[in-house]
């Protein structure tokens, strides 16, 4: 078997499932609210007790205030939740309908809490 | 000497029947297993590594082929020497892994296979692109100088990798317990995937799970406390070339900032999460804290992500 068989052939294999699975309609998550944020802050961040939480109207973000003058940033990636640590100050800007804060790593990016106005 | 092929070649079209059975299963019972992006992504990193692996094989070959001149006895091609190798390839990939989780320099290198923070057929495939950089092969060489050709070993190791795809699922909750005793299982993987500060670096098994028991990295899946995927610090990024090179970035720019020789040279070996000022976390850091936090009777709270708390209904059984 060649190898620009197997090459040629996987690409296509990937290209096919990939396909399949948006056509299956698989994936898709949102944050249900300010609890289930909470505890995927908790159990995402070690030792991070969480409080307050502002939870975009989206169900796309969340921010989830810590104790210690830190917060759990919140995002919906693909099916799941990821989050970074912040420590305050926290970095935020107004964004069209919402409120963006900085992840402060680049490739995490901005994040938007809609229908939020202010931490 | 018999001409022995690459049996992962022939695989392939399993691999790909068998992701497809898994996508419709996850179409009735929870949709949430897969995600379009995150499948992409690891299904294009496991095509990198095919591509990586070609143009570095026949490096890996020659290197084997010179240890294997300095070897100690010479095992022939009999059959039953194949089951032998298998086990002791096995045992060899144990340490490799083990290794590969707790040294830096090796982690940036099968940090790829563990970024994902699903737990699905095409997570297994989600593989390294750097693993001849990281020489991850070298724990292979004790078998060339104890005698084993090396076609032989790198037979064996593809079976021990076609045997390793099927274990990286939800949809198989528990094995037959004389089965979970001796063999690696979903159950036992889905421990190893977890970032759970129970589950953390838990089961390197490749095939057999008695290694992990043997040599005190065991840790059995519990009903109540539900895998958690991803890293510690999971990504959040959909970028191939990030997922295939971010530990190999920050080793980068730690070297780079390290006070002292000794600091530089322990961002690189030391396990992952080690740095010089104690500011980051490893995981023995975070096995602490919260073996604190359960001596002071705070339950650890479960979940995990919006979709381990929505589809509960959909978990794997895990009844023993």
């Amino acid at each position: 078997m060649s190898k620009l068989a197997i090459f040629g052939g996987s690409i296509v294999a990937v290209l096919v499932l990939a396909l399949l699975a948006r056509l299956l309609g698989l994936g898709g998550a949102r944050i249900g609210s300010a609890e289930e944020a909470r505890a995927a802050a908790e159990a995402m961040i070690s030792g991070f007790e969480g409080g307050a939480v502002a939870l975009g109207s989206d169900g796309r973000a969340a921010l989830v205030h810590g104790g210690a003058a830190d917060a759990a940033l919140l995002k919906v990636h693909g099916a799941r939740i990821a989050a970074r640590h912040l420590r305050a100050p926290f970095v935020t800007a107004p964004a069209s309908g919402g409120l963006a804060i900085d992840s402060g790593d680049a490739r995490f990016g901005t994040v938007v809490l809609k229908g939020v106005t202010a931490l | 000497m018999p001409l022995l092929f690459d049996p992962v070649n022939y695989a392939i079209p399993g691999f790909v029947a068998l992701i497809v059975v898994e996508m419709l299963i996850a179409r009735t019972r929870d949709r949430q297993r897969y995600c379009p992006r995150d499948t992409l992504t690891s299904l294009l990193l496991g095509f990198g590594s095919t591509v990586s692996s070609a143009l570095t094989a026949g490096l890996v070959f020659a290197i084997s082929m010179w240890v294997y001149q300095f070897r100690f006895f010479t095992i022939g091609f009999a059959w039953y020497w194949f089951p032998v190798a298998f086990v002791l390839d096995d045992l060899a990939y144990y340490f490799a892994h083990r290794t590969g989780h707790r040294v830096r320099w090796f982690w940036a290198s099968h940090v790829i296979h563990h970024s994902s923070q699903h737990y699905n057929l095409s997570t297994a495939l989600r593989q390294t692109w750097t693993g001849f950089v990281s020489l991850s092969f070298l724990f292979r060489l004790p078998l060339f100088l104890i005698g084993f050709h090396p076609l032989m070993i790198f037979f064996c190791a593809g079976l021990n990798l076609i045997y390793q795809f099927w274990i990286h699922t939800e949809t198989i909750g528990r094995m037959p317990r004389w089965f979970e005793a001796v063999m690696n299982t979903p159950s036992h993987h889905r421990v190893h995937h977890a970032t759970n500060p129970r589950y953390l670096d838990r089961n390197y098994a490749g095939v057999f799970i008695v290694w992990d028991r043997l040599l005190g990295t065991f840790e059995a899946e519990r009903d109540d406390e539900r895998p958690r995927y991803g890293i510690v610090k999971d990504l959040g990024s959909f970028n191939l070339f990030w997922a295939a090179f971010h530990e190999w970035v920050g080793i980068a720019k730690d070297v780079w900032a390290a006070p002292d020789l000794k600091s530089r040279i322990l961002y690189m070996i030391a396990p992952p999460g080690w740095s010089h000022d104690g500011s980051r976390d490893t995981s023995e850091t975070i096995k602490a804290r919260w073996e604190a936090r359960e001596q002071r009777g705070i339950a650890w709270k479960q979940p995990t992500s919006s979709s381990s708390v929505e589809d509960r209904a959909g978990a794997p059984s895990q009844a023993a």
